[in-house]
């Protein structure tokens, strides 16, 4: 059953389009990431634009998101204090790192080291989360009793203890200063915006390992803030781009909201430690094929050049 | 008389007779009478491209056919250009093209250097050399390399034939001649060929003198709802881009609390 995209200008079969949102969708209610890095490549090959792609992906996010960050706020897993303020973070961040790319790349190339970076961090981020929750599945298994639920950077959590703006973050059982969960919004927003991919992968572990949430909480909120951000990346490209496939979209979130929902039911049916170490492995795989399509010869030297922004 | 015959047809050969004028106007060549199994195409919901049968007479018997499909409308495209930077593949370049066409198609009974001579191909532009001719590159980033040109159009060709926008087929058999005058063909107009107006030109030729022309119009546009989407993202962009948050907030939701219905078991 073929159906015709009015912006992307292309034809392409309705139930491969369902099925990607859906996968994506799963994923997103699952770890409470985007899934804008798995869905933009993933649209592209299938030969929709590159600029079309990236923004009717983001409006897609929309309707995950929302529909994902609904099955959590009913489950109790939404930190919206601790999401405003990260967002506002990452706001900032994102402002200024989008200054900070212009300068660069004025000075020439850089974007080869960013991938570097890009893979270098992921694979960090990855390989060090996947060894924490092996170590609590296995300390798990042999009954160690509940030693240290969530651990990682309390360390650091204390020292900000020290700062003032105190905020009591309710769902995420924790008092601290709001600069806190904003340094860290503004951190990952900056590098989000540094890199050209949305933060969801690296802003998850961060919530996890060093603002020290529960994971459950940690991706409900970051499923919160990625409704805002994706509303307002959506708009962007609607107003600049023009670009915004509503019919693509809306076969998408088709599927992703209906896989969005099963990502959160599976999520609550397995164990913090469970869901970290799956996205360890998701990290990983990523990284791996970052680093692959940087040194493997591609089959076209010449391609359509792709467009900036979009993608959580 | 049979000697003063013989000297006209030797001094119409040498370059007097009506094919050697040196701007080549195929408008004022003997007509080449065409026919289009349509000349609107219409996109809907289900479109996936279409195909348009042409027939045609040429005015002289057993001559060369060259026909050419292309579209009225232009295009910028953005080509990136990947390199090796040490042990990684990066794009390195970014160059704009212009004056590329957006389609372009030719059915020929030859093969097109076989037909007419460099000279007259690149006047009427037949034929990917005189397309790469006409074409424009700017460098938008990066640094230039002397081998660019022929890299990025060989890039551009691909991308646009992997489309099925470009192609150029030179086989009697998909362009069939009967009866030495007679023609009939058909172009294959993929879903990639967007709203606008494409021109079918059939060009006839004998010992490289071109003899007759003919020129059909074919207009693509979307209708219903592909008509109203496209109208409504280019021309009314901030209703539409609120518009399209609201629809997948407004899904998000309604799914999730579909799902919390039916969710207690």
């Amino acid at each position: 059953m073929d159906i015709y995209l009015p912006i992307a200008g292309m034809s392409i079969n309705f139930f491969i389009i369902l099925g990607a949102g859906g996968l994506v969708g799963f994923l997103s209610g699952l770890f409470g990431v985007g899934g804008g890095f798995l869905l933009t490549p993933l649209l592209m090959m299938v030969g929709i634009p590159p600029a079309v792609a990236a923004a009717s992906d983001s409006n897609q996010i929309v309707a995950g998101a929302s529909s994902g960050a609904f099955a959590h706020w009913r489950l109790g897993n939404v930190d919206f204090k601790m999401g405003l303020v990260i967002l506002i973070g990452g706001i900032a961040g994102g402002t200024v790192g989008v200054q900070v790319v212009k300068y660069l790349r004025a000075m020439g190339n850089f974007e080869f080291v960013m991938k570097v970076v890009y893979v270098l961090m992921l694979g960090l981020v990855g390989g060090a989360m996947f060894i924490e929750s092996w170590r609590t599945i296995r300390r798990s298994k042999r009954g160690d009793a509940a030693a240290g639920e969530e651990m990682g950077g309390a360390k650091l959590g204390q020292i900000f203890q020290k700062l003032p703006l105190k905020m009591h973050f309710q769902r995420s059982g924790l008092h601290t200063t709001a600069i806190f969960p904003f340094s860290i919004g503004a951190i990952v927003g900056f590098m989000a915006a540094l890199l050209g991919v949305g933060g969801g992968f690296i802003m998850v572990p961060a919530m996890i390992y060093i603002i020290g949430m529960p994971t459950i909480a940690a991706i409900g909120t970051d499923l919160f803030q990625i409704v805002l951000t994706s509303a307002n990346v959506t708009l962007q490209q609607a107003f600049v781009n023009k670009t915004v496939d509503l019919l693509l979209a809306l076969i998408l979130l088709f599927g992703s909201t209906i896989g969005a929902q099963f990502g959160a039911i599976a999520g609550r049916r397995l164990k913090g430690e469970q869901i970290r170490i799956l996205l360890a492995i998701i990290v990983l795989i990523l990284a791996v094929k970052i680093f692959f399509d940087l040194i493997l010869t591609p089959s076209d030297l010449v391609s359509l050049a792709p467009a900036k922004g979009g993608g959580h | 008389m049979k000697r003063l015959l013989a000297l006209l047809l030797v001094l119409w050969v040498a370059g007097f007779g009506p094919g050697a004028a040196h701007a080549l106007t195929p408008e004022a060549q003997q007509k080449v009478v065409t026919a289009a199994s349509k000349n609107l195409v219409e996109i809907g919901l289900s479109y996936h491209g279409d195909e348009i049968h042409f027939f045609g007479v040429s005015p002289v018997r057993d001559c060369d056919l060259i026909i050419r499909l292309t579209a009225e409308k232009s295009e910028e495209v953005k080509l990136s250009v990947k390199g090796r930077v040490g042990p990684f593949w990066m794009s390195v370049k970014q160059y704009d093209v212009t004056d590329a066409p957006f389609m372009y198609k030719i059915h020929s009974t030859k093969p097109i250097e076989q037909i007419v001579s460099p000279e007259t191909a690149q006047e009427l532009e037949l034929g990917y050399v005189a397309v790469q001719k006409k074409m424009k590159l700017h460098l938008a980033r990066g640094e230039a390399a002397p081998d660019d040109p022929a890299k990025v159009f060989k890039g551009l060709v691909k991308i646009k034939e992997d489309a099925n926008l470009y192609n150029i087929i030179a086989d009697p058999k998909r362009l069939e001649i009967t009866e030495g005058r007679l023609f009939k063909h058909y172009f294959r107009f993929p879903p990639a060929a967007t709203e606008g107006r494409y021109v079918v030109e059939s060009f006839a030729f004998k010992e490289g003198q071109l003899l007759g022309y003919g020129k059909d119009v074919i207009q693509i546009k979307k209708v219903g709802l592909e008509h109203w989407l496209t109208e409504m993202s280019q021309n009314q962009p901030v209703f539409f881009g609120i518009m399209a948050v609201l629809i997948a907030l407004g899904a998000g939701l309604l799914v999730g609390m579909i799902f919390k219905k039916g969710g207690h078991h």
